[in-house]
C-alpha cells in the first residue's frame, strides 16, 4: 500500500506521475504539459516496460493508455492493483458509451477520453491525488433494513432492490458515508463530485441530493438516511432502533481508521 | 334332474388350457349340487310325505280333510326348507365373491398392496388369482411411470443432446427392469427391427418422435422370463416420446447457445474493431491538437487555432460514427448527471471556434440543471451550434434556454438566420447521412441531425425541427429532463 507519506508530500515534494502510452509524441508532450504544473514524471512506452519501472520506485499515479501493443492497459492497471493500490488515471479513446468503460471504472480510480482537454485532465489528476487513502472500500454499508449501499459496484439496495448509481452520485454518498452521522458541508460535496467541471456551483450538489433521495429513500419527502443540514450542508444517518444501526457506525468508523 | 345348462353350457375361459380344470369340489359343482338341492329336497320331502300317508291313513273323508292338511303343512315345510337350504348355499357363493368386490373396490381407491388371500382351486379362486395380478401390474407399472416421470422431470435442456440420451438409456432401464437399453439418434428407418426369439430376451423398440420427425430410436431387452404387454410397451413409447421431446429442446437449446456466442463473439469483434479504429484516429489527432495549443500559448498564431479547431472537429467526427454505431447496436447507456445546460452550451460554441459569427445565449431558465450524460449532450450540442453556423450561411446564431415547470423539462432553441430548411427537405432532415439538397458537399457527415435526435432520445428528451420562421432561418429545439434548483 501506497503509504500516507505519498499525500503528505503533495505539496512538499512534487507528486511523481508515470505516464504509460505507446505514441512517443504524447508522452513527450504530455510530460511536457505535466512538468510545467510542476509534477514530476517518468514515461514508459508498454505494460512491460511499465511494470519494469514499478519495479524499481512507485509513482503516485500512473496514466495509462487503453490500447498498447503487448499488453493492454486494462491488464496493466490490473496488474498494477494487484501488486499496489495505486491510483490509476486510463486515457483513452474509449467513451462512456463503450462497452469496456465499465470495466475501466472498476480497475482505474478514473478516465479521461483522448484527444483529452489537459485543463480537464489536470483537474482530474489533483482529484485523484486528493482522494488517496479515501478508497471505496469493498463492502457493503448497511444503513437501516431498507438501505444498503455497495459503493464499489456503484449500486444501492432500496427494501432489497438493486438500484444504479451514476458515479457522481456513488462519490458523494461515499464522502458523506465516510464521515456518517456527520453533517459534510455543501462545498465539500462539490469539490468531492464536480472536481473538473468549472464553474459548477451548489444547486449541484442539491439537486444530485434530490435525486438521490428519489433513489434511496422510501418516502423522498421525509428522508430517513439522507438528511439536509439547513445551510450547511448534508448527512448520512443509519435508520434508528433497528439492529443494523450500531454495526453500520462500527463499520463506518472502522473503514475511517 | 341335472340341467344340462350348468354342465355343459359354460363358455371356457380361452386363457385356461384343459390341464387348469380343477379336479376337486369346484365352483361349477357347488352350484349344481345348490340347484339340485334347492330343486330336489323339497320335492324328495313332499313326496316322502304323500307316502308316509298313503301309508298310515285310513278312508273316509276325515282322513281325506286330514291327508289335505299333511299335504298342505308338509308342502309349507318343504317349502321352508328349500329356502333355508337356498339361502345357505346361496352365502357360501357369495362370500368370496363379495371379497372380490371389496378388493377391486380397493383397488379402484389405489390400494394395490392387499391381496385377496386365495383359498381352494376354484372359479372363484382363479378369479382372485387373476385380480391379484391385476393389482400387481397396476402397481409394477405404476412403480415404472413414477421412474419415468422422474427421469424427464430431471432432464433439462443445458444438459445438452448426449447427455440427455444416455441418461434416457439409463433411466428406461432401471425404470422397465430391462437388460440393457440405449437411445440411438439416427433415423429409425436405418436400424432394424430384431425378431424376438422365445427363450431369448425379447427386444423392445420405441421410436423417439417430435410431431412428423424421427430423431431416433429407443432400444432395449427384456429378460425372457418376464411377460411384456401392451400396457408395457405403451408406457415405453410414452417415455420414449417423452424423450424426445427432451432432446429436441435441447437441440434448440443448443443451436440458440451457438447462435448466442456466435452473436457476442461478432459484437466483441465489432467493438474492438471501433475500438481500434477510434484509437488510431484519435491517438493522432490528440497530439495534433495538444501540440497547437503548446505553440499556441508559446507564440500565438491564427494558423495554430485552425489546426486545433480542425482536429477537433474531426475528432468529433470519428466520435459521432461510432456514437450512431453504438445507437444502432443498443449499446450505448446514457448515463444521468445533472448538468447546466447554458454553461454547455457556452463551452460548445468556444470550442466551435467561430468568433466572427455573431453568437446570443438567453437563459431563462438559471439555476435549472438539465439531468443527461454531460459527453453525449455535448455532442448534441455541438452538433447543433455546428448546424446553425454552417446552414445558417454564418449568419447570427441565438440560443435560448427556458423551463417547462409543469413537466420539468428544459427547451432550448438554437436559431440561425440563413435560409431555413426547404419544405422539401423538411421530412427526411433526420434520416442517416442526409444532406440539405442545396447544400454544399463538405458540410460534413450527414449524420448531426440524426446522432442529435437518437442521443436526445436515449436521454429521456427529443430534437425537434421548428416549423418555419415568418423571419426566415432554420430553427431546432431540444428537451430534456431538468430539476429546478430550490434545496429540499
Amino acid at each position: 500500500m501506497l503509504s500516507s507519506g505519498g499525500v503528505g508530500g503533495y505539496g512538499v515534494q512534487a507528486p511523481r506521475i508515470l505516464i504509460v502510452d505507446d505514441d512517443p509524441n504524447l508522452l513527450v508532450l504530455l510530460a511536457d504539459q505535466l512538468r510545467a504544473d510542476g509534477f514530476e514524471t517518468a514515461t514508459a512506452r508498454d505494460g512491460v516496460d511499465a511494470l519494469r519501472r514499478l519495479q524499481a520506485s512507485w509513482p503516485d499515479l500512473l496514466i495509462i493508455d487503453m490500447m498498447m501493443p503487448r499488453m493492454d492497459g486494462l491488464s496493466l492497471a490490473r496488474e498494477i492493483k494487484s501488486r499496489a493500490d495505486l491510483p490509476i488515471i486510463v486515457l483513452s479513446a474509449i467513451d462512456a458509451g463503450d462497452s469496456k468503460a465499465d470495466l475501466l471504472e472498476e480497475v482505474a480510480e478514473d478516465y479521461v477520453t483522448k484527444p483529452y482537454h489537459y485543463p480537464e485532465l489536470r483537474a482530474r489528476i489533483n482529484r485523484v491525488l486528493r482522494r488517496l487513502g479515501d478508497k471505496v472500500p469493498r463492502q457493503s454499508l448497511v444503513l437501516g433494513p431498507d438501505l444498503t449501499l455497495d459503493l464499489h459496484r456503484r449500486e444501492a439496495s432500496v427494501s432489497g432492490t438493486p438500484v444504479a448509481l451514476t458515479p457522481t452520485e456513488s462519490r458523494l454518498l461515499y464522502a458523506l458515508a465516510a464521515n456518517l452521522g456527520q453533517t459534510v458541508t455543501t462545498e465539500t460535496l462539490l469539490a468531492r463530485g464536480w472536481a473538473e467541471t468549472e464553474d459548477a456551483d451548489p444547486s449541484y450538489v442539491w439537486v444530485t441530493m434530490r435525486r438521490l433521495r428519489q433513489k434511496v429513500e422510501r418516502e423522498p419527502n421525509r428522508p430517513l438516511h439522507l438528511q439536509t443540514v439547513r445551510g450547511v450542508g448534508y448527512r448520512l444517518v443509519p435508520a434508528t432502533g433497528g439492529h443494523e444501526a450500531p454495526t453500520a457506525a462500527t463499520n463506518a468508523a472502522t473503514e475511517r481508521d | 334332474m341335472r340341467p344340462p345348462s350348468v354342465t355343459d353350457g359354460e363358455p371356457a375361459n380361452p386363457r385356461d388350457r384343459p390341464e387348469d380344470v380343477p379336479l376337486g369340489m369346484g365352483f361349477r359343482t357347488r352350484l349344481t349340487l345348490a340347484l339340485i338341492f334347492a330343486a330336489v329336497l323339497p320335492m324328495t320331502v313332499f313326496g316322502l310325505l304323500v307316502l308316509a300317508i298313503g301309508v298310515v291313513g285310513g278312508e273316509g273323508p276325515a282322513a281325506d280333510a286330514n291327508l289335505a292338511r299333511i299335504l298342505l303343512f308338509g308342502l309349507a315345510i318343504a317349502v321352508l326348507l328349500a329356502v333355508f337350504v337356498s339361502y345357505l348355499l346361496a352365502a357360501d357363493l357369495t362370500r368370496p365373491l363379495r371379497a372380490i368386490a371389496a378388493a377391486v373396490d380397493r383397488v379402484s381407491a389405489g390400494d394395490l398392496s392387499t391381496p385377496i388371500r386365495v383359498g381352494g382351486d376354484d372359479e372363484l379362486a382363479r378369479l382372485a388369482e387373476s385380480h391379484n395380478r391385476l393389482a400387481a401390474d397396476l402397481e409394477r407399472r405404476n412403480r415404472e411411470l413414477g421412474r419415468i416421470l422422474a427421469a424427464i422431470e430431471g432432464a433439462s435442456p443445458r444438459d445438452g443432446v448426449d447427455f440427455l440420451a444416455g441418461k434416457a438409456g439409463l433411466d428406461a432401464q432401471t425404470a422397465f427392469g430391462l437388460l440393457d437399453a440405449e437411445v440411438i439418434l439416427v433415423d429409425p428407418a436405418e436400424i432394424p427391427t430384431d425378431e424376438a426369439v422365445p427363450g431369448e430376451a425379447r427386444p423392445l423398440r420405441a421410436e423417439l418422435r417430435v410431431g412428423h420427425d424421427a430423431l431416433g430410436v429407443l432400444l432395449g431387452r427384456l429378460p425372457a422370463t418376464r411377460t411384456w404387454e401392451r400396457a408395457d410397451q405403451d408406457l415405453f413409447e410414452l417415455f420414449a416420446s417423452e424423450i424426445a421431446v427432451a432432446i429436441r429442446n435441447a437441440q434448440l437449446f443448443g443451436q440458440v447457445e451457438a447462435q448466442n456466442a456466435q452473436l457476442l463473439e461478432l459484437d466483441a469483434a465489432k467493438d474492438d474493431f471501433l475500438r481500434g479504429v477510434s484509437h488510431n484516429l484519435q491517438t493522432p489527432l490528440t497530439s495534433i491538437r495538444a501540440y497547437a495549443e503548446q505553440l499556441d500559448i508559446d507564440r500565438p498564431d491564427k494558423r495554430l487555432d485552425i489546426i486545433g479547431e480542425q482536429s477537433e472537429r474531426l475528432s468529433r467526427m470519428v466520435r459521432q460514427l461510432l456514437t450512431v454505431t453504438r445507437l444502432e447496436s443498443g449499446a450505448l447507456h446514457p448515463r444521468s448527471d445533472v448538468v447546466a445546460l447554458a454553461t454547455r452550451v457556452r463551452k460548445a460554441w468556444e470550442a466551435l471556434g467561430v468568433a466572427d459569427v455573431p453568437f446570443t445565449l438567453e437563459d431563462r431558465a438559471v439555476g435549472w440543471l438539465a439531468v443527461a450524460d454531460a459527453d453525449q449532450l455535448d455532442q448534441v450540442l455541438w452538433a447543433m451550434l455546428d448546424n446553425a453556423v454552417k446552414h445558417g450561411g454564418r449568419t447570427a446564431v441565438s440560443v435560448q434556454i427556458e423551463p417547462d415547470e409543469s413537466s420539468s423539462r428544459l427547451r432550448m432553441t438554437v436559431a440561425d438566420q440563413g435560409t431555413g430548411v426547404a419544405t422539401a427537405d423538411r421530412p427526411r432532415l433526420f434520416g442517416r447521412f442526409v444532406r440539405g439538397a442545396e447544400r454544399s458537399p463538405d458540410d460534413g457527415s450527414g449524420l448531426g441531425l440524426y446522432v442529435s435526435r437518437e442521443l436526445c432520445r436515449a436521454m429521456g428528451g427529443e430534437l425537434f425541427l421548428d416549423p418555419p420562421a415568418p423571419g426566415g432561418g432554420a430553427s431546432f429545439s431540444i428537451h430534456l429532463p431538468a430539476e429546478s434548483p430550490e434545496e429540499g
